[in-house]
C-alpha cells in the first residue's frame, strides 16, 4: 500500500470558508471532504493523513507556509503527494502548484489550465480540471488514474494521451508533413491573418514603460481588477470569469463612499473592502494627493473588472481595450488595485 | 493581465497586489506588495497613503522587467 | 522564363564507380546493419544530356534538361587529420538500422560510400578540396548509364502566370561562410564571395548550382542533395497558381561576422524579397550558433519591410528542462517551424560493420557508441524544412 498525503485548502479541508482563509497550516487525520472521493477512486494508495493551509495564510506567508507543510509532509512518511483539485481558484491553485513542486517525494496537483498556479507546479505533473467545482466527480478519477501511474513508477506517455498538463519538455516525433511544406501552410495562414507557431521563444514578455518624469504634470488613472462597483452593481458585472470590463465616472468626492461602491469579486471576503471601498482603489489618497499637487490629475473616470478566473485570451483583449481608451484620453501612468 | 496590457501601449503602471509572486509571473513589470488579498492598501488611511506614495515612487522610477518593492522601505 | 526538365531514373542504371587513388569505396544498401561516420557530404548522382557539368562553375544551372538516379546516394567520408584548424569539426553519421535510421533519408537509399584516406602531405583544406570535388565528380559519373536510356519520370519546373490574388511567396535560403571547412558554395564560389544576397532561379538550387563544403552540425546543416532535392522550392513550385504565387528564391549568407555587417545582410536581403514584390517570405537556416542570429534579423528586417515571414530552425532544447530552446529569437518570429530537438537523443546501436572510420571524433568506439545526440546524425534536423521531424510539448 502507498502512503499519500492529500492538501487541501481551509475550504475543502472543512474549516471554514473565506474568514478562514488565513489558516496556518495543519494536519487532519486520514482523507477530508473530497479527499474521500479521491480516496475511494484509489487502487493501491492510502490517504493517511490531509494537510491544509489558508489560501490567504500561503499566499502571504509563503516561505514559512512551505516550510511548515514540507514538516508535517514529512512526519508523514509519505511517498506520494496530491494537492487539490483548485480547479479556477488561483490562491489555491498556487499554493497546490508550489508545494507539489517543493515536495522532496513524487507530486500531482489538478486545476483548471488558465489557473495561474500551473506555471508554478515544476516538474510536479498537474492534472487539468473544469473551472469550478462543478468538476469535482470527473476530477477525481482522473487524479487517481495519474496517481497510481506515478505511484507505480510507470514511464507516462504523452500528456494528452495521460491526461496531464505540458511541463514544457520538448521530444521530437514525425509529423505527418515535412517542414517545409507545414512552412508553407503557417505562412500562408499568417498572410489570411492567422498566425500560427511550432515552437515559441517561452512567456510574452511587454518590457517596462519608461518611467513617467513627474507625476505632479502627469494625469493618473485608477484601474482595479477587484471588481468595485457602484452600490447594487447596476451593468451586472459578474464575480467570476468576468465576460468585459466596465468603465464608470470618478465621483468628484473625497473618496468612495461606503455604501455607495461595493466589491463584486467572488475569489475573497470583500467585507472589509465594503466597509470602505478605498481599500480596494484609494480614491481618498488618490485626491488628496492630487490637491497637494503631488499628482498633476486624476483620470475622470475608472476602469473595473473582476480578476477572477478570467481567461487569458480575455484578460489580454480586456486590457487592450481599456488601454486603448487610455491612451486616446491622453492617460500617461495608471494605479492599477488587485487583490 | 491588464498591466501588461495597459505597458504594451506604452503607458507606466504600477500593480498593487498581495500577490506579487503571480503577478511576476503573469509578467507585470512595477509591482507594489500589499497586505492582504481583502484589502491590498491596507486597512487605514495612513498605510493606504504609504502604499500609494511608494507606487506613485514606481511610476517615477526605472525598473528591471518584473519588479516589486515592498510598501515600506 | 526558361524551363528546366528533370528526369528521374532507376537505381538500377547505377554506374561503376571509377577507380580513385586514395579512395575505399562501399556500396552500403538500405536495412544493412553498418554506420557510416565522418560523413562530409551527400550528394545525388546527376548527368546532363547535353554534356554540361551537373554541378557547374561558370555556365548557369536550371536550365535544358538533368538526369538523377532515383534511390541513390553518394557519400563522402574523411577524418580530418592535422592537428591545428580553427573550427572544430562536428561529428557525423548515418545509421542505416537502428533507432538512428529513422532520422536520415540516407538509411533508405543505396549508398555509395567514398572514403578518403588522407594523405599525410596535405593540408586540411586541400583535402577537403579533394574530396569534394572527386565526390561530385563520382556522383556525376555514377549517373552516366541514364544518358543511354529512358527516363522513368520527366519533372518539368516552369513558372508561368498566376492569379495576381494569390499571396506572393519568396523562400530565402540562407548559406553558411565561417572560414575554411565551412563553406556553402555557389557555383564553386565561396558564400561570402558569391555576391550574396542575390536572387537566383527557383530550377537553379534544384540544378547543382549550390554545393556544400560545411562540415560541421551534422544534423543542421545542408548537404548538397537537400538542394538538389529541396522540398521548399518543390513545394512553392507545385503551388504556384493554386494557393500562391512563387516570387523566386533568395540566397543570403549566415555567419556575417559583426553585428553591423549581420543587420546589413538582413536588410539586403529583405529589400531583396521587397523587390521580388513576395507578400510573405520562408526563412531558413544553415547550420547552427550564430547563424540564427542571422535568420531572426532577417526576419525581423522583412517584417519591417512589410514582408511577412515563416522562419524555419531547428531547437537546442535541454531535453531534462523545460527552458526554451531557441538558439536566438526577436519578437517578429511569430512563425517558426521546429524542425526538431538536436540536443535530444537516441539510444545507442551495436552496428555489424563501421564504415568511414572506426573510432568518432570523441575516441569513441564508432561500433559502441550511444546514446548519440540528434546533432549528429546527418540531415536529422535539417532547417531548410526537408524532413518531418518537429518536437512537441509534453
Amino acid at each position: 500500500m502507498v502512503r499519500a498525503v492529500h492538501y487541501l485548502n481551509q475550504f475543502f479541508a472543512g474549516l471554514g470558508g473565506e474568514e478562514a482563509a488565513e489558516t496556518p497550516p495543519t494536519r487532519l487525520e486520514g482523507p477530508v471532504g473530497p479527499g474521500r472521493g479521491l480516496a475511494a477512486e484509489l487502487e493501491g494508495i492510502e490517504i493517511t493523513a490531509t494537510l491544509a493551509c489558508g489560501d490567504d495564510y500561503f499566499a502571504e506567508h509563503e516561505e514559512a507556509a512551505l516550510a511548515r507543510l514540507l514538516d508535517l509532509l514529512q512526519a508523514e512518511g509519505a511517498e506520494l503527494l496530491v494537492c487539490g483539485p483548485a480547479f479556477g481558484s488561483g490562491r489555491y491553485g498556487y499554493a497546490c502548484a508550489r508545494l507539489a513542486a517543493t515536495a522532496p517525494i513524487a507530486a500531482l496537483t489538478a486545476m483548471h489550465e488558465e489557473n495561474p498556479g500551473v506555471g508554478a507546479a515544476g516538474a510536479a505533473l498537474v492534472v487539468p480540471t473544469a473551472v469550478n467545482v462543478a468538476g469535482m466527480r470527473d476530477a477525481l478519477p482522473r487524479m487517481a488514474r495519474l496517481a497510481e501511474a506515478v505511484a507505480a513508477g510507470r514511464e507516462l506517455g504523452h500528456p494528452e494521451d495521460e491526461g496531464y498538463l505540458p511541463r514544457g519538455f520538448r521530444r521530437n516525433r514525425h509529423a505527418e508533413e515535412t517542414g517545409a511544406e507545414r512552412a508553407v501552410d503557417l505562412l500562408l495562414s499568417k498572410l489570411a491573418g492567422e498566425t500560427r507557431t511550432e515552437v515559441a521563444a517561452g512567456f510574452d514578455r511587454v518590457p517596462p514603460p519608461e518611467p513617467v518624469p513627474d507625476l505632479s504634470e502627469a494625469v493618473l488613472a485608477l484601474v482595479t481588477e477587484a471588481g468595485c462597483v457602484p452600490q447594487g452593481n447596476p451593468d451586472r458585472l459578474p464575480t467570476i470569469r468576468a465576460p468585459g470590463w466596465l468603465r464608470y465616472p470618478l465621483p468628484d468626492e473625497a473618496g468612495l463612499e461606503s455604501g455607495r461602491y461595493e466589491s463584486v469579486h467572488g475569489g475573497f471576503d470583500v467585507t472589509l473592502a465594503n466597509e470602505d471601498p478605498n481599500r480596494l482603489m484609494p480614491l481618498d489618497v488618490a485626491r488628496t494627493l492630487e490637491r497637494e499637487g503631488r499628482i498633476g490629475g486624476i483620470h475622470d473616470a475608472f476602469y473595473t473588472t473582476t480578476g477572477n478566473g478570467t481567461p487569458v485570451a480575455a484578460s489580454t483583449r480586456f486590457g487592450q481595450e481599456i488601454a486603448a481608451e487610455l491612451r486616446d484620453a491622453g492617460v500617461q501612468a495608471v494605479l492599477l488595485s488587485g487583490t | 493581465m491588464l498591466a501588461k496590457e495597459i505597458e504594451r501601449a506604452g503607458i507606466p503602471t504600477v500593480f498593487v497586489t498581495s500577490l506579487p509572486t503571480i503577478a511576476r509571473m503573469i509578467g507585470a513589470n512595477r509591482i507594489v506588495r500589499g497586505p492582504a488579498i481583502t484589502h491590498p492598501f491596507g486597512l487605514e488611511a495612513a498605510e493606504r497613503r504609504r502604499i500609494v506614495e511608494r507606487a506613485l515612487e514606481m511610476l517615477e522610477t526605472h525598473v528591471e522587467p518584473t519588479t516589486v518593492w515592498e510598501a515600506a522601505p | 522564363m526558361t524551363a528546366w526538365e528533370l528526369a528521374t531514373f532507376s537505381s538500377d542504371l547505377l554506374g561503376d564507380v571509377p577507380e580513385l587513388e586514395g579512395v575505399d569505396v562501399e556500396i552500403v544498401r538500405p536495412g544493412e546493419p553498418v554506420r557510416i561516420t565522418h560523413v562530409l557530404d551527400a550528394v545525388e548522382p546527376r548527368a546532363r544530356p547535353d554534356g554540361r557539368p551537373a554541378f557547374p562553375t561558370e555556365a548557369r544551372a536550371g536550365e535544358g534538361r538533368t538526369n538523377r538516379l532515383d534511390g541513390v546516394t553518394v557519400l563522402s567520408c574523411l577524418d580530418f587529420p592535422a592537428e591545428e584548424r580553427p573550427l572544430h569539426e562536428q561529428e557525423s553519421l548515418v545509421d542505416m538500422g537502428g533507432p538512428g535510421a529513422d532520422l536520415t533519408p540516407f538509411s533508405r537509399t543505396t549508398n555509395v560510400v567514398l572514403r578518403f584516406r588522407a594523405r599525410p602531405q596535405a593540408s586540411n583544406e586541400e583535402l577537403e578540396a579533394w574530396a569534394r570535388r572527386t565526390t561530385l565528380d563520382v556522383a556525376e559519373s555514377v549517373a552516366r548509364p541514364t544518358l543511354r536510356t529512358d527516363p522513368v519520370e520527366v519533372e518539368r519546373f516552369e513558372l508561368g502566370p498566376a492569379d495576381e490574388s494569390l499571396p506572393s511567396v519568396a523562400a530565402l535560403v540562407q548559406l553558411s561562410d565561417l572560414g575554411p571547412l565551412y563553406y556553402q558554395y555557389v557555383y564553386g564560389v565561396r558564400a561570402a564571395e558569391a555576391g550574396l544576397p542575390r536572387a537566383i532561379e527557383p530550377a537553379e538550387l534544384l540544378d547543382g548550382a549550390v554545393t556544400c563544403g560545411e562540415y560541421h552540425w551534422a544534423a543542421l546543416r545542408n548537404p548538397t542533395i537537400f538542394f538538389q532535392q529541396n522540398r521548399l522550392v518543390r513545394t512553392l513550385h507545385d503551388e504556384h497558381g493554386k494557393r500562391l504565387r512563387f516570387a523566386g528564391v533568395v540566397l543570403m549568407r549566415g555567419y556575417e561576422q559583426t553585428a553591423g555587417e549581420k543587420q546589413q545582410a538582413a536588410e539586403q536581403a529583405a529589400e531583396l524579397a521587397a523587390g521580388l514584390a513576395a507578400d510573405g517570405a520562408i526563412v531558413t537556416t544553415d547550420a547552427g550558433g550564430n547563424s540564427h542570429t542571422d535568420v531572426m534579423l532577417t526576419c525581423r528586417a522583412c517584417e519591417r519591410t512589410g514582408v511577412r515571414t515563416t522562419v524555419i530552425v531547428a531547437e537546442m532544447a535541454d531535453p531534462e528542462s523545460t527552458s526554451p530552446g531557441l538558439t536566438d529569437w526577436v519578437p517578429e518570429a511569430d512563425s517558426v517551424v521546429s524542425v526538431g530537438n538536436a540536443e535530444e537523443t537516441v539510444s545507442a546501436w551495436r552496428p555489424e560493420r563501421v564504415v568511414g572510420g572506426d573510432l568518432l571524433l570523441d575516441g569513441t568506439p564508432a561500433a559502441e557508441a550511444g546514446p548519440v545526440p540528434v546533432r549528429n546524425y546527418l540531415g536529422a534536423t535539417n532547417q531548410m524544412g526537408q524532413l518531418a521531424l518537429t518536437a512537441t510539448t509534453w
